[in-house]
């Protein structure tokens, strides 16, 4: 369905996007996974056809992809991080709206609109303006715009960001019944339970390179069966991290003001040597936690920073 | 097209949505064209007279001849006329007395006063009463000295009847000599101020209005929009369609309410509104250039209402241009208002055709096609950038 081959984007000396190459299966969810800053908006917005690339090449259900490939982009349904709505009129009206620039007309507009209403769960509100909805009213409504003409791509730029957890469920849930439909889901986020429930198959991105690629299981297996442990505390944080890296079972440490973030071999084992370490180079522990491999470790392992950077 | 239809549809809907509109769109305008029309217009027609005293035969008379001559009467009572001259709603107030209806009905010499309010054209509309009750005052005479003579009343009326349709009176023509006056000629009360209205709130709104391009920008919808098959000169058609859109749409309303309500005169029609569209286009234009080069829409919206002002002012459309020294007058035609008011007021004053107006036309063509240009390559870049 979609093709990115080494897809580069430049802004001045920052390379935004760097190399990034992957492609989804019709049906499939695929999750960009990394921080802000990360190159996720900037790859999406080449496949979206927003803005060119450098160098490299996307195809979207055969058809290549750029700005002036006008056909093409009636393949894609583009979802913006942004609410990219008209607060001033209602949410039937901007259905409308974005269905004519899709180049729907009359009845099957009017038919597709009050099927995507019911989807979102905005039928009882569709005539009231966008500006009295609540914040996940509104992410809703995003959704059901970019789903108006039924692509068979559709792009989720971090849907859910600034949504409270009941309409963060909904939407994971309505991204969930899509794929289940045969439509395949390009979706970005820095959540990483979001990527896990959602995602066939994931991308870390950082520093706009794909550092790793595949399932949850096979990205969990990159960081070789390691645990974590974390430790909150105070007083002198930098002389344990350089005490706990004299630790055989500890891998690496990655410290963050009051807390430091220990790859370590078989967690259970080592945490009474870690404790020990720590308290005795001066750091008055708070809280200690051990942690199992998961999307978070494994971008922690492959970036040297957590994902939440 | 059907897309840039599209996008102009729905940024004249949101023009109409902002509740702030409703009173400066629909309301401000007209209120305007009122005030500067009671304060500013001319009388129209022959002037105005206001009669004061109770119902006679020299009232009813004096009545009849002057709405024969064209002039407009209001009967009232007698401080009420003294307030509307001193108002200058009226030009001359009249004040029939019983003494004066007395003396008409037995055919003596009559005397009414008479106040004359200070505006100009009021000496002439005088001059038009005393012709008037000076013309009855001959006909009562003439008809007590015929029943003198021993003629019977009904003979003796229908014979000066007779006389008077039988003689063709003189027309006077009067050729006014002052510039400014003859620069006024023709115009109704509130024409003058509906046209500069007209001119003025379709900038103001179409300036005012750039900020929902920014919005538009901002809220990421220029971003769906070209996510959509849309190729980025269809959207840019559409922005500026909707700017278009939205200036015509003002000017017409005022066109169209005014007509109804003051009863303007718009000369030929047709020509007036291609005026209309020509100085929209402009408004159009330098609203994609405000819209593009400012990323603030509430920076936008105050430099917009500004300029709208300050070109105004100085495109004749708070003062008459007529009223302005020569030099400053030149000076004004920088501005597109000077060049549509000058179109107007050949159309509305003097009954111009198109050839008479294709100066303006072509100048202020020449003003739209270079702001469009210029808002289109900055519009273009505020969308790169925006992505």
């Amino acid at each position: 369905m979609l093709v990115a081959s080494d897809l580069v984007r430049r802004y001045g000396d920052l390379t935004a996007v760097d190399g990034v190459s992957f492609h989804i299966d019709p049906g499939e969810t695929y999750g960009l996974l990394g921080p802000n800053g990360a190159g996720k908006t900037t790859t999406i917005s080449i496949i979206a056809g927003l803005i060119p690339a450098h160098s490299g090449t996307v195809t979207v259900a055969g058809q290549p992809m750029g700005p002036r490939e006008v056909d093409a982009k009636r393949s894609i349904g583009l979802v913006p991080q942004d609410l990219a709505i008209y607060p001033e009129l209602s949410a039937r009206e901007n259905l409308a709206f974005f269905g004519r620039l899709q180049g729907m007309r009359g009845k099957p507009l009017t038919r597709r609109i009050d099927e995507v209403l019911d989807l979102i769960a905005l039928s009882d509100r569709a005539k009231d303006a966008t500006k009295e909805f609540s914040g996940g009213m509104k992410r809703r409504l995003n959704i059901g715009i970019g789903l108006l003409h039924a692509p068979t791509l559709l792009i989720l730029d971090e849907p859910t960001v600034g949504v409270d957890p009941q309409s963060r469920n909904a939407i994971l849930e309505s991204v969930e019944a899509l794929s289940g439909g045969g439509m395949a889901v390009l979706y970005t986020t820095h959540y990483m339970e979001e990527a896990e429930r959602l995602c066939d198959r994931i991308a870390i991105i950082d520093s706009g390179r794909i550092q790793a690629e595949g399932t949850r299981g096979e990205l969990i297996t990159l960081t070789g069966g390691l645990d974590y442990i974390r430790l909150t505390g105070e007083g002198q944080i930098e002389a344990a991290a350089t005490a706990l890296r004299g630790l055989d079972a500890v891998v690496q440490v990655v410290a963050d003001r009051r807390l430091l973030t220990l790859t370590v071999r078989d967690a259970p084992a080592a945490v009474a040597g870690v404790v020990t370490t720590a308290t005795a180079a001066g750091m008055t522990l708070g809280e200690v936690e051990i942690v199992r491999p998961d999307l978070e470790s494994v971008f922690l392992h492959l970036t040297g920073k957590a994902l939440r950077d | 097209m059907s897309a840039a239809l599209a996008i102009a549809g729905v940024e004249l809907r949101r023009f109409l949505r902002d509740r702030s509109n409703i009173f400066f769109v629909f309301i401000f305008p007209l209120l305007l064209v009122l005030v500067l029309g009671a304060q500013f217009g001319g009388g129209g027609g022959n002037g105005r007279v206001a009669i004061a005293g109770s119902d006679s035969a020299l009232r009813t008379a004096v009545v009849t001849a002057l709405r024969a001559d064209g002039v407009t009467v209001t009967l009232t009572g007698s401080d009420a006329m003294r307030e509307l001259v001193a108002r200058g709603r009226s030009d001359v107030g009249l004040d029939i007395a019983p003494t004066a209806a007395t003396a008409f009905d037995s055919g003596k010499d009559i005397a009414v006063e008479t106040i004359t309010g200070s505006q100009q054209g009021a000496q002439a509309v005088l001059q038009r009463v005393r012709t008037a009750v000076g013309g009855l005052a001959v006909r009562q005479g003439q008809l007590a000295a015929l029943v003198g003579a021993g003629v019977g009343e009904p003979q003796a009326s229908a014979g000066l009847a007779d006389v008077s349709a039988s003689v063709t009176r003189p027309s006077l023509a009067i050729v006014d000599i002052d510039r400014v006056a003859q620069e006024f000629s023709g115009l109704g009360k509130f024409d003058l101020g509906a046209a500069a209205e007209t001119l003025l709130f379709v900038f103001l709104a179409s300036l005012a209005g750039s900020s929902t391009l920014i919005q538009t920008r901002r809220l990421g919808v220029m971003a769906r929009t070209l996510a959509a098959p849309v190729s980025a000169q269809r959207a840019i058609v559409g922005q500026a369609l909707g700017r278009l859109t939205i200036a015509v749409f003002q000017g017409a309303y005022i066109m169209l309410a005014t007509s109804v309500l003051f009863r303007v005169s718009w000369g030929n029609l047709w020509l007036s509104l291609v005026v209309l569209a020509m100085f929209s286009a402009v408004a159009a234009g330098a609203a994609m250039l405000v819209g593009s080069v400012i990323d603030n829409d509430g920076a936008a919206s105050g430099i917009g209402v500004g300029l709208g002002l300050v070109l105004a002012a100085l495109g004749g459309c708070m003062l008459p241009l007529e009223l302005f020294p020569a030099t400053l007058r030149t000076i004004a035609h920088i501005t597109p208002h000077a060049w549509a008011y000058d179109a107007f007021a050949k159309i509305q004053r003097h009954g111009a055709s198109l050839v008479d107006i294709l100066p303006q036309l072509g100048v202020l063509a020449a003003m739209a096609a270079v702001l469009l240009v210029a808002g289109t390559w900055t519009l273009r870049r505020s969308m790169a950038r925006a992505l």
